[in-house]
């Protein structure tokens, strides 16, 4: 009965061939601009570090002047001061591992000067950074916990940038300049498949660090700091001076601007965290530091993304349009499904008149209204993926070519959850609009249109 | 007269008069919105530059190592660029045109009220003005012995500066600009006003805004350890990419420097208007192929409903209906369609307007442009019933007649 019915829409959807192209098209060109929206939304919100995202925890606590605007959400919190962000990870806390993170520009150039000196933005950080965020490496190791203490000139490459200097070669071992300091080479790093940097809250899907430092080198040298400082008003106008010329300055103030990573393996030790913060907060008190009420966070990876992702989403008036264009959309379908249909009436009604009852009529057109559905969403998946082609294209000329192809085709591909989610959406969505045109055609009287001939 | 065979008649095509309604409620929606959204993208977008900016070469470098006497440097390097054949003038700089950073403020009066005016500081040499090409509306250009030299953060404010035309006409109005004084902070001494320049383009920051020609030239050259300079650069026609190559070897010359770029104030215009611009384009597109899709599923809608009343037509035209008549039968009917989902449309405008205002921040919704959508979306729908009514009008009235 199936495999009749199957062929009674094949023959019906070949029938009227134009009205089918024309229905399908209509049904593809809006899965195609909504799918396109969605996979950029889908790959801008992925989860970073998903195995581990419940296991690592953001540490933020508000040590601002009394007279500063309340912070109640998570993503709007500052960061830490540089002397927090050690205390904390000196203490008996119930983490199993600390990093630090803040940003810097960097010159890195080779001692014979073969190579033209490039930019690197660089992250520093400490030994735990690579082991807590599972960094794989192509060449060498993480710098050792002793270096962690005595500021030893070492540095990690990552791919690229080993490329430029190095030419891709083993480079450990080797020796280049970070500005005018020379420093050892002591590992690189293989393609970390990171999805979006979510170690500095920046989230970018394109653009990669290409250098990690110790954070004691980069004090014992002054290395500049690419970030913002947050500090008490008083202190506003010395900003421009830490940033750049006096990090001991820096690291004395009340400044913050280090992001605390901590590892906490047992979820319910998260809870004693947030009591060791307090106790934390409460001993510097008494020192006379944090004004203010307790106000801290200890915020799981999980939490983070989903918080930022909340604040990201909506901002696009594509994401706006793309649903609407979608019904408007399946409304051009629907009239053209019905125009099809009315022309069948006598066929039907000789049907009906012949015995045929209505369940066996509506799944016949179900079917076939299914069959278009399908059709639709793969030729919307065709067009969608011509779409992220557009927009890739697009992000690279709008960035002035200063990403690549290469380092954007992740964020823009179709896999097979969003290819399947287009096809789904496009089979419930013209089967929801095709129940009103089936419903009128099964009703139609036997025999009724049969008169007139 | 008329109006009620037609109501009669939408009543018994309930669906599809409502599918019709419906589409023309949306498309509208989402046109208006998507026109909005663009013209308030690209307003200033495109100005003129009043720069010969296919021939000025802009170099970004910077030293980081301590040990380099910059003034030397800096000297030297200019000397090193002028010698380039194909180099026409060269001025050591620090904003450059297109891509000017946070506007700084300037001051008619001193004093804690003073009102301030947004502006760029463009510092230069005694060879700015020419190397941009500027001409002098009023007043003069300063001389090479006018020039503040200095480690930055050391040296003096300039004791005379020179200001662009929209400048002096925010500041001044009708009056001349020539001898007065202008504060270039709150806490200094006055700089005196010596020349007028031509308008050219700061950057999208001031452009923004509306201000995109307003700046203030200081004949001020400034050095610091992991900072600029930069270079600007004028060349011979057509000579800009060329270039390149020798002005980064002379530049490399003194190690212990890097550089950030080098092009021509071309690529960075283009770089301040390109991300809006893309995103104006691909909003256009949507729009136009939004309307496309409306308007031939419309067209596509009417004449099935055309095709499904020949006789009623024929019948008509047995009885006396003129072609007009049926061509006007049709049009009312669309129209009213079209009426109910405009009226619709624009209340679900309004309504996107205000959630899409409510996670931005800011209104963007332009009266202007909704009245634009509606009577353009209006047209669209009278020339999709158009072609398919002319061709009902043309029934015979025999046809009546024939079949029962």
């Amino acid at each position: 009965m199936f495999a009749y019915n199957f062929q009674l829409a094949l023959r019906s959807i070949r029938q009227r061939k134009y009205l089918t192209i024309l229905m399908v098209m209509a049904i593809g060109i809006g899965i195609g601009l909504l799918i396109t929206v969605q996979t950029m939304a889908y790959h801008n919100q992925k989860m970073p570090l998903a195995h581990k995202a419940n296991d690592i925890y953001f540490i933020q606590a508000d040590n601002r002047e009394l007279g500063a605007d309340p912070i109640v959400r998570q993503p709007f919190m500052i960061y830490l001061t540089h002397r927090d962000a050690t205390n904390l990870m000196q203490g008996q806390s119930p983490a199993t591992a600390h990093t630090t993170v803040w940003k810097s520009d960097i010159i890195l150039n080779s001692l014979s000067q073969e190579v033209r000196p490039f930019r690197s933005a660089t992250t520093v950080t400490n030994s735990s950074f690579f082991s807590m965020f599972d960094v794989p490496f192509l060449y060498g190791a993480p710098w050792d916990a002793q270096s962690d203490i005595d500021g030893a000139p070492v540095i990690v490459l990552t791919k690229e940038s080993n490329e430029l200097l190095f030419g891709g070669e083993n480079s450990v071992g080797k020796q280049l300049r970070i500005n005018e300091h020379a420093v050892t080479v002591v590992g690189v790093l293989d393609t970390w498949d990171i999805k979006r940097r979510f170690y500095d809250e920046s989230y970018s899907t394109s653009r990669h660090d290409t250098a990690f430092i110790s954070d004691s080198f980069a004090i014992k040298n002054n290395i500049m700091r690419n970030e913002r400082l947050d500090c008490l008003p008083e202190n506003r106008d010395k900003r421009g001076f830490w940033r750049t010329n006096d990090i001991q300055g820096l690291i004395n103030s009340e400044c913050n601007f280090v992001r605390l990573w901590a590892q906490i393996d047992d979820e319910s030790r998260a809870e004693d965290y947030e009591t060791y913060l307090v106790n934390y907060v409460n001993s510097q008190k008494e020192l006379g530091r944090f004004p203010r009420e307790m106000n801290n966070f200890v915020t799981s990876l999980h939490t983070m993304v989903t918080l930022a992702n909340e604040l990201r989403s909506g901002n696009d008036p594509l994401s706006f349009i793309a649903p609407l264009f979608f019904i408007v959309c399946l409304l051009n379908a629907i009239g053209i499904l019905l125009a099809k249909f009315m022309r069948k009436t006598s066929e039907v009604s000789l049907r009906r008149a012949l015995g045929a009852n209505k369940a066996m009529l509506m799944n016949q057109y179900l079917l076939e209204i299914i069959v278009i559905g399908v059709m639709g969403g793969i030729v919307g998946c065709a067009l969608a993926y011509l779409g992220l082609q557009g927009m890739m294209r697009v992000m690279v000329y709008q960035s002035d070519y200063s990403v690549t192809i290469d380092n954007l085709r992740h964020a823009f591909s179709l896999d097979l959850w969003m290819i399947s989610k287009a096809v789904v959406i496009s089979v419930i969505s013209t089967v929801i609009v095709g129940l009103y045109p089936i419903w009128r055609i099964v009703n139609i009287a036997p025999a009724s249109q049969l008169k007139s001939q | 007269m008329e109006i009620r065979p037609i109501l009669l008649s939408m009543k018994h095509n309930k669906f599809l008069s409502m599918v019709i309604s419906l589409q023309v409620m949306l498309t509208v929606t989402v046109l208006t919105l998507a026109v909005s959204i663009t013209n308030q993208t690209l307003s200033q977008w495109n100005m003129p530059s009043g720069l010969d900016h296919d021939n000025i070469v802009s170099v970004r470098t910077q030293f980081f190592d301590p040990s380099v006497n910059l003034e030397q440097a800096i000297i030297n390097d200019v000397n090193r660029i002028k010698k380039i054949p194909g180099v026409l003038d060269v001025t050591p700089n620090k904003e450059i045109p297109f891509d000017a950073g946070r506007p700084s403020r300037v001051y008619l009066d001193s004093g804690e009220e003073a009102q301030g005016y947004n502006t760029n500081f463009f510092d230069m040499d005694e060879n700015g003005p020419a190397v941009l090409g500027l001409t002098l509306i009023a007043g003069r250009f300063y001389q090479a012995n006018e020039v503040v030299r200095g480690q930055d953060n050391e040296v003096n404010s300039p004791s005379v500066v020179m200001i662009s035309e929209d400048m002096a006409t925010e500041l001044f109005g009708e009056k001349s600009a020539l001898g007065k004084t202008l504060y270039l902070s709150k806490d200094n001494n006055p700089a005196q006003i010596i020349g007028v320049y031509s308008n050219f383009m700061n950057g999208e920051r001031l452009n923004g805004r509306g201000k995109s020609y307003h700046s203030v030239l200081r004949p001020t050259v400034t050095w610091a350890h992991n900072a600029n300079p930069n270079y600007l650069i004028s060349v011979e026609k057509g000579a800009g990419p060329r270039l390149f190559d020798p002005i980064q070897e002379a530049l490399y010359k003194i190690p212990g420097r890097y550089i950030y770029g080098i092009e021509r104030l071309k690529r960075t215009q283009k770089r301040m208007y390109d991300g809006r611009g893309s995103q104006g384009a691909i909003l256009l597109v949507v729009s136009v192929v939004l309307v496309l899709i409306a308007s031939f599923g419309i067209a596509g809608l009417v004449s099935f409903l055309i095709t499904q009343r020949r006789k009623q037509i024929g019948i008509r035209r047995a009885l006396g209906g003129t072609k007009w008549s049926v061509v006007r039968y049709f049009i009312v009917e669309n129209s009213i369609l079209t009426l109910i989902g405009l009226a619709g449309g624009f209340g679900l405008t309004m309504t996107f307007a205000y959630i899409m205002a409510q996670n931005i921040g800011d209104s963007f919704l332009q009266f202007d442009v909704l009245i634009g959508c509606l009577c353009f979306v209006w047209l669209i729908n009278i020339c999709a019933v158009w072609l398919p009514a002319r061709r009902a009008a043309q029934v015979s009235p025999a046809i009546v007649t024939r079949s029962s």
